[in-house]
């Protein structure tokens, strides 16, 4: 083993010369190129929605959702509403993948019984991580200055009113909109990490 | 010169050790490509493409203002780059390349660099776009809108009826949804264009 090495450590500090620096300029490129590639496959629905049986129950639920089937055919999947689109905050969103590969491993919902049991401490964490960062990936494609208030119905108007007055953000009254909603108090009554703005 | 800059590098890679050349080389790679990248996506930008110069930010930005792409129920927005640029990689460097163009065209020709020339050649320009988008079966406005997962009960009668019609007759988006963003030339529509549809297909990347 340390003859490996040692022989590297020879390698490492003899000269240097052209073909290396090409073979290093290859490398570089193919090296982002493919974590580019991997971001972006990895927020493709075939990724996220059918890999793994997990999932599966989710991509169920979302079928058929205002942001599946809608009038005009403009979608949002999986990716859209909870992966985060800043360059970093990505990044990180992506090393939490981790996490699903360790529940998948331990199976800790790898039947609907054991996901149905997890259901409202999935969707409180998914309601506290939008509310702490003010719904950003709704707001991601949702511009509230591009809405035309006089497209909505009063309802909607006299509410989007009303919450702008009592710091209120999306999640707080657009959940359970692409997936069941759990038993349990809803996104307004988790005051834990409302911070936000 | 080339030459000469060779044997400088050259006698510059000999000088540092192994790991170093390798590891400069790999940073120039990485740095290159997400410079490219990052030119690509920031070209692709509202304010790049709509304000950086006044020949866009006097005519196509103020008439796109306020249409159903601006402003609507839910503010979900379609920028210039979601309509008139490809999105598959390959198609998009193509692109890229024809902004060339605009480059040319203001510097040089200043062909629509005022109001009363841009309507000058509004037609002409709006023909252009139609042939490419009839061309590629309205593949931008198909990079949204996915037809297989529209609701025909949430779309008007008139609507349900003519997108059923346009299936039989082999229409595309923008034979009918035209204008729809920016004023509408005098002349014919894009129905009337005759387009090759072999040209370039919809899911080709080349």
């Amino acid at each position: 083993m340390s003859k490996i090495v040692d022989s590297f450590r020879a390698w490492k500090a003899g000269p240097g010369s052209i073909g290396l620096l090409i073979l290093g300029v290859i490398l570089g490129l193919t090296f982002f190129f493919s974590g580019g590639s991997f971001m972006v496959y990895a927020n493709s629905e075939k990724f996220c929605a059918t890999s793994c049986h997990e999932m599966s129950f989710l991509a169920e639920e979302h079928k058929g959702t205002i942001h599946d089937t809608n009038r005009t055919g403009y979608r949002a999947t999986c990716n859209d509403c909870h992966v985060p689109h800043g360059y970093v905050p990505n990044y990180f969103a992506k090393l939490a993948l981790f996490n699903d590969y360790w529940g998948h491993w331990t199976g800790s919902i790898d039947t609907k019984e054991k996901f149905e049991a997890k259901r409202y401490e999935l969707a409180k964490k998914v309601w506290t991580y939008m509310k702490s960062n003010d719904s950003r990936e709704c707001r991601h494609c949702h511009t509230t200055a591009k809405m035309d208030p006089d497209k909505q119905t009063t309802k909607a108007k006299a509410r989007h009113e009303k919450l702008r007055t009592e710091n209120l953000t999306c999640v707080d009254c657009h959940f359970g909109i692409a997936h069941t909603e759990p038993e349990g108090p809803g996104p307004q009554e988790l005051t834990a990490a409302a911070a936000g703005k | 010169m080339p030459k000469r800059l060779f044997a400088k590098v050259r006698r510059l890679v000999a000088s540092k050790s192994a790991g170093v050349v390798l590891l400069a080389g790999f940073a120039a790679g990485f740095i290159a490509l997400s410079l490219f990248g990052t030119s690509m996506i920031y070209t692709g930008t509202e304010q790049f493409c709509a304000q950086n110069c006044h020949e866009m930010a006097n005519n196509n930005t103020k008439e796109y203002k306020d249409t159903i792409h601006d402003k609507n129920r839910t503010g979900v927005r379609a920028t210039c780059a979601d309509c008139h640029v490809p999105h598959a990689p390959v198609p998009l460097y193509i692109a890229k390349f024809g902004a060339l163009n605009d480059l040319w065209s203001h510097h040089v020709t200043h062909a629509v660099d005022t109001p009363e020339k841009f309507d000058a050649q509004r037609g002409h320009m709006a023909e252009r776009i139609w042939t490419y988008m009839k061309g590629n079966d309205s593949r931008e406005c198909r990079s949204c809108h996915n037809e297989a997962k529209m609701d025909p009960e949430k779309q008007s009668d008139m609507a349900k009826a003519r997108h059923t019609k346009a299936k039989k007759e082999k229409l595309t988006c923008v034979d009918c949804h035209y204008g729809i963003a920016h004023k509408v030339p005098d002349g014919p529509g894009p129905q009337e264009l005759e387009v090759d549809k072999a040209f370039i297909s919809r899911s080709a990347i080349f």
